[in-house]
């Protein structure tokens, strides 16, 4: 243990001493935040154009559903596969894919056929809704059901005899009736500029540790610092350890600012105050999660590139590009749809899907288990990565 | 005593070795010296000693025991001087004496001790707050060499420690390493600066090409019985006189009035003298069964250390 402290001290008081560093860290995410949160916070308000996907349930089968969910596409709202049940559309709709389901009963065009009474009651609709769906939004999809819903009533009445003579006896108004059920946090709507650029930035600096990790380990390796060290039998897993810690206390400091920054520069300069997530434990894991994988990237750029400038490049334009198609810089839901099945090749937009999660839709568990599982994969994979190459080199030398 | 036993390595990819049949039996008192051109091996040798390379072929041992066991009981019995000023710049000097001595095991008094110890064996008290990276290259080199002793190794290397000083810091490392020469302690010092090892070790392997020419006491080493003389006149021989040891003592001019001669028969050495005297070139320095490492070195590879 006395070892270990040894590494993390002079891990601290070597990123201490690097200003650059620091302020990559801390100083350009902050920046990022509010000049991003305060230019960008009109064109969030504005959302309603954006298109809408949704998808059917029948009871009645995938068939039905596909009839339905025909007839209610087009005008913004765009038609998905039908989810294998109840659980698993309420599960894609708490992470807003889709943002709307429709949930059918059966036999329920049968029962348009008739007139409701007492024993045929109004066809009860349930429509799954992501609270970060914008208002109007909801309610044009709202009456697009109940329209289409008319629309099959009347189809099935007109060819009753008689039917259009007794307005009484086959009520329109009563043919369904369509109940609302926001899913995931009834509090959370649309995501305002400050709530997608602080877990934005928030990522892309955490990211950004890999640079004062790989410029220490390549001074350390130029040096002659590891292969001394090496001589003094300390376990290369020891010096990673060493530096795994401190860098994810960093980390962990970052959220932190970020979050300050959030609650108070942001509104202090005129901007949307954001708001915290009901779950702090959840925010702490996908925050730990996301603090592995970035340091697990820096570890391995400094034990692959042989050069400040090597490790310069592949480190800061691989962030650049996670960045990019992550949903960092611009907004998953700003993309084209082609390039939206990219996004989740970058390891940021896992973690900001675990931050919207928490902050946005203020999730449970299980709507961050996936995100915070697929970082903590690569996390692994990264560390696994870094001793085999370290492996590699040490087939020359120790260090 | 540590015996290394037909050493050999070569780096992978590589088709030549580095190391050939190495074999050196190194006393755990006084200094050993590795002299050797650069790129003869010695840092390799060095590297090899210190855990940093492996995958070489043959045996060492400390004691009979292998090196490797030993250094799994007693991880910090060795002390590394290397080349370069294997620290941290951002750090300051007594920041790099506590991570060097607490990454290997020390702590509280203990370390407290060994800092301010090593700190003064260097001379370095008055400089511990500054950061190592502003310190001069003679107060860095004396870092360097406090850190390898942070542990009191058992074993020490030092390899090629006075690179790039100036001539008082080097006069001070210099007589810092032979003071730590007791008994009990292993060192090995290598340097392609002659005057260093003839200075400072009591034994000395000559190394180039990877393979050990010659090994043996500094005495033994720079005893010549090939019976080469150098010889200053006060004037040039005669032409005659000349001629006839270049025939009888393969004679060299060296100089407007100085020559090399090998004079096999000591007896012979008077009979030279003579007839330089008699010749009216007065002998003024002659210098007979003795060679400096160098000579040694040009008569081993006919090149010269520093080629």
């Amino acid at each position: 243990m006395g070892r270990l402290l040894a590494l993390w001290n002079k891990e601290w008081i070597a990123l201490a001493r690097d200003v650059h560093g620091l302020a990559a860290l801390f100083v350009m995410p902050a920046a990022f935040i509010v000049i991003m949160s305060l230019a960008l916070s009109d064109a969030f308000k504005d959302e309603a154009g954006r298109p809408a996907e949704f998808a059917v349930l029948a009871a009645d089968g995938p068939e039905r559903a596909a009839r339905l969910a025909q007839k209610l596409e087009g005008d913004g709202f765009r038609a998905v596969p039908a989810p294998a049940n109840e659980s698993a559309a309420r599960a894609g709709v708490r992470q807003g894919k889709p943002a709307l389901a429709l949930l059918v009963p059966r036999d329920f065009e049968r029962g348009l056929r008739v007139p409701p009474d007492r024993t045929n009651p109004a066809q009860a609709l349930t429509l799954l809704v992501d609270p970060a769906l914008p208002p109007a939004q909801l309610a044009v999809f709202q009456h697009r059901v109940l329209g289409t819903v008319l629309g099959l009533r009347l189809a099935a009445a007109i060819p009753i005899p008689g039917v259009l003579d007794d307005a009484g006896a086959f009520d329109l108004k009563r043919a369904a009736t369509l109940s609302v059920e926001a899913v995931g946090n009834p509090r959370a709507g649309r995501p305002s500029s400050v709530q997608q650029n602080v877990p934005a930035w928030l990522i892309f600096g955490m990211f950004f540790v890999v640079m004062p990790i790989s410029s220490l380990f390549i001074v350390e390796r130029r040096e002659g610092t590891l292969a001394r060290l090496a001589s003094q039998q300390v376990p290369f897993s020891l010096l990673l350890l060493g530096k795994v810690v401190p860098y994810f206390l960093v980390n962990l400091g970052q959220a932190a600012l970020m979050l300050l920054a959030g609650r108070t520069l942001v509104p202090w300069l005129g901007g949307e105050e954001l708001a915290l997530p009901a779950r702090w434990d959840l925010l702490a894991a996908v925050t730990a999660s996301a603090s592995l994988a970035a340091i697990g990237w820096g570890l391995l750029v400094a034990a692959c590139a042989r050069t400040m400038e090597q490790a310069t490049v592949i480190g800061g334009v691989g962030n650049i590009l996670a960045a990019a198609i992550g949903g960092i810089m611009v907004p998953r839901f700003v993309m084209a749809d082609r390039l939206q099945t990219w996004v989740d090749l970058s390891p940021m937009a896992w973690a900001l899907d675990g931050f919207h999660a928490v902050m946005l839709r203020q999730g449970a568990a299980a709507d961050v288990l996936v995100p915070c599982l697929k970082l903590l994969s690569l996390a692994a994979a990264l560390f696994a990565a870094t001793l085999w190459a370290h492996h590699r080199r040490r087939a020359v030398i120790r260090a | 005593m540590l015996s290394v036993e037909s050493l050999s390595f070569r780096y992978p990819g590589s088709s030549e070795a580095v190391l050939q049949e190495v074999t050196l039996d190194i006393p755990d008192h006084g200094i050993f010296g590795l002299l050797g051109p650069n790129g003869a091996g010695k840092t390799t040798l060095i590297s090899i000693l210190a855990g940093q390379l492996h995958g070489a072929t043959g045996r060492v041992a400390i004691g009979g025991e292998p090196l490797d066991t030993v250094r799994r009981r007693r991880p910090h019995c060795l002390g590394l001087v290397p080349q370069e000023c294997a620290f941290y710049p951002m750090l300051t000097g007594m920041e790099n004496l506590r991570f060097f001595g607490g990454v290997q095991g020390l702590r509280g008094a203990r370390l407290k001790q060994r800092v301010e110890h090593v700190a003064g064996f260097a001379r370095i008290e008055g400089v511990l707050k500054r950061r190592a990276g502003e310190l001069s290259g003679g107060l860095k080199r004396r870092l360097n060499l406090a850190i390898g002793l942070i542990t009191e190794p058992r074993m020490l290397l030092l390899d090629e420690p006075t690179v790039g000083v100036d001539p008082q810091s080097r006069a001070f490392l210099l007589d810092s390493i032979r003071s730590l020469a007791g008994t009990g302690r292993i060192i090995i010092y290598t340097s392609h600066y002659m005057e260093e090892v003839q200075a400072l070790c009591d034994r000395v392997a000559i190394i180039d090409g990877g393979r050990v020419l010659v090994s043996g006491t500094l005495a033994e080493l720079l005893r010549d019985g090939s019976g080469s003389m150098r010889l200053r006149l006060r004037a040039p021989l005669p032409d005659a006189l000349a001629a006839d040891w270049r025939t009888r003592y393969a004679l060299r001019a060296d100089g407007a009035a100085e020559y090399q001669l090998r004079v096999p028969a000591a007896m012979a050495v008077a009979q030279v003298i003579e007839a330089a005297q008699a010749a009216g070139c007065e002998p003024i320095a002659i210098d007979y069964g003795r060679r400096d490492l160098e000579q040694l070195f040009m008569q081993l590879t006919n090149r010269s250390l520093r080629d």
